[in-house]
């Protein structure tokens, strides 16, 4: 496809095009670089998201509640049946004494003695439990309840499903704005090829008929929507590093509270799939403006 | 035999005839003059040479091979085998004089290390030498001329097609460039020319095709016009 001794020269085409059409290119690469921009923010935002709503759903448990009236070794039983059940993962025993000792401890500013006021401990003895996966948590309970000298079982049901259903939202919304900002960016690069195409139609034209092949034509282009798309990229990637990890910084302080995502690895990974995405974004554009042209 | 038309007809999408049932051939080594008023269909003749045109109806072959059954990735070959001369000369006015044949001789493919040789060779042919580094606006019509023509030459072709190339140029310049045509003939190249210059054509001698409204009105030698 394409000769390596051609390579410099067809770079060289697309250097001296971008400063041909100097304030057409530096547009364009702007731009690039706001649709870049926006494109990382929106996948952190997707991310974090994700994470906080992974945390979110790792924290369900279900808690099922047992008989007051069962033995200790009905007790122990009831451990098993539950470990057998389909989807479950963990399961932790909370006898009363250990429920009304937390109990306590949230009052434990106060003075106040729970079981001198109580009388007996009413609490039951509970298994928490956790299922292997948290989408499956409703049916889990479900064969949870019909153990035997299992009463009631809770996992925060209706909750839970809202949980799921704003974390879906949270996926499509994001996942539609980026597909408009991909396209948005594409639209932006084959405009301005289709231009500097259109600058150069005659030199096109000439080349055709002299015999040069169609990818010989197309290469400049591709170099140049691609180094367009590349330099957008770079741009992007220096601001949102810049301004990703000042809010990291921020929010560790003011909003301990909501996880960040802060992964060398995982930002690494996205900055370098921004980069990818430029140059695709870049040939993406030129491919849609160029063949047009080529038809001679 | 190097081209052969067969009952060619070309209808454009806007339904303008341009050809109409055309036949004819031409020999290796020819010097064809084709003639004809505007819109007689000397401009599709030539674009079928190259084939930016294909017929509507009929065949038309280059070196036996025909250009109606031509895969579209086999084009750039066919067009390496001619140079192409145009009324305007077309040259890329921010490359010099050599740039612009180096240009050429790089698109089609050359080995990088013969561009440069070939090249001196060529503007020393067309009688350019000492203006390598002129730009196109620098240099006079003829001049510009001689550039197209050594950027058709270049790639040694066996075909040379010339669309009006004396067009924009004076008497006296025009009878240059043809003695430097006649030249390129008689090293072998074939030769298609449109023209409206009778007083070119008169004198040379050679073949003459005529279209009128699509159709081959007469071809003959010039010395029977």
């Amino acid at each position: 496809m394409m000769k390596i001794k051609n390579f410099g020269y067809f770079f060289k085409e697309a250097l001296t095009s971008l400063s041909r059409n100097r304030v057409l290119s530096f547009a364009t690469i702007s731009t690039m670089t706001i649709c870049i921009l926006f494109l990382g923010v929106a996948v952190l935002m997707t991310v974090n998201a994700g994470n906080f709503m992974n945390q979110l759903e790792s924290d369900i448990q279900i808690i099922a509640y047992l008989d007051n009236s069962l033995t200790e070794a009905q007790v122990a039983g009831i451990k098993g049946k539950i470990e057998q059940t389909d989807g479950v993962e963990a399961v932790v025993f909370v006898s009363k004494a250990e429920a009304l000792q937390r109990m306590q401890q949230k009052f434990a500013e106060r003075d106040y003695d729970l079981e001198k006021t109580l009388g007996k401990n009413p609490l039951p003895n509970t298994y928490e439990v956790k299922a292997q996966n948290p989408q499956e948590v409703a049916q889990v309970a479900q064969s949870i309840k019909e153990i035997a000298g299992v009463y009631k079982v809770n996992y925060g049901q209706g909750i839970v499903e809202r949980l799921f259903e704003v974390s879906k939202w949270v996926k499509i919304i994001s996942i539609g704005f980026m597909v408009i900002l991909a396209l948005g960016a594409i639209f932006l690069i084959a405009t301005t090829i289709r231009l500097s195409v259109f600058a150069r139609r005659k030199e096109i034209y000439l080349m055709k008929l002299i015999g040069a092949t169609d990818w010989f034509v197309r290469w400049p282009f591709f170099i140049e929507g691609i180094l367009m798309g590349l330099a957008g990229a770079v741009i992007a990637i220096g601001l949102l590093a810049a301004g990703y990890s000042s809010l990291v910084n921020n929010m560790q302080t003011a909003l301990f509270f909501i996880p960040v995502v802060y992964q060398q690895n995982m930002l690494i990974n996205l900055y370098l799939s921004l980069v990818a995405a430029g140059a695709l974004l870049g040939v993406a554009g030129t491919y849609i403006s160029l063949n047009r042209f080529l038809d001679v | 035999m190097l081209v052969q038309f067969y009952n060619v007809t070309k209808v454009y999408r806007n339904g303008v005839k341009a050809l109409n049932d055309v036949s004819l051939k031409i020999d290796r080594g020819e010097f064809i003059f084709l003639m004809g008023p505007s819109g007689a269909g000397k401009s599709t003749f030539i674009k079928m040479l190259f084939r930016e045109e294909i017929p509507t109806q009929g065949q038309i072959f280059i070196s036996s091979r025909s250009i109606v059954r031509m895969k579209r990735s086999e084009v750039p070959q066919l067009r390496r085998s001619m140079g192409v001369v145009f009324q305007d000369f077309k040259l890329l006015e921010n490359k010099t004089v050599a740039e612009n044949i180096a240009f050429a001789l790089k698109v089609v493919g050359t080995r990088n290390k013969d561009i440069g040789p070939r090249t001196a060779e060529v503007i020393q042919m067309v009688g350019l030498k000492g203006k390598e580094k002129s730009f196109p606006g620098q240099l006079s019509g003829g001049e510009q001329q001689r550039v197209g023509i050594a950027r058709a030459i270049a790639n040694r072709p066996l075909l040379l097609i010339a669309d009006e190339p004396s067009g924009n140029l004076d008497m006296d310049t025009a009878q240059e460039i043809m003695e430097l045509l006649y030249d390129i003939n008689r090293k072998g190249t074939t030769i298609v020319m449109a023209t409206h210059a009778r007083e070119l054509v008169r004198s040379a001698g050679k073949r003459v095709v005529t279209l009128e409204a699509g159709r081959v009105l007469s071809d003959v030698c010039a010395l029977e016009l």
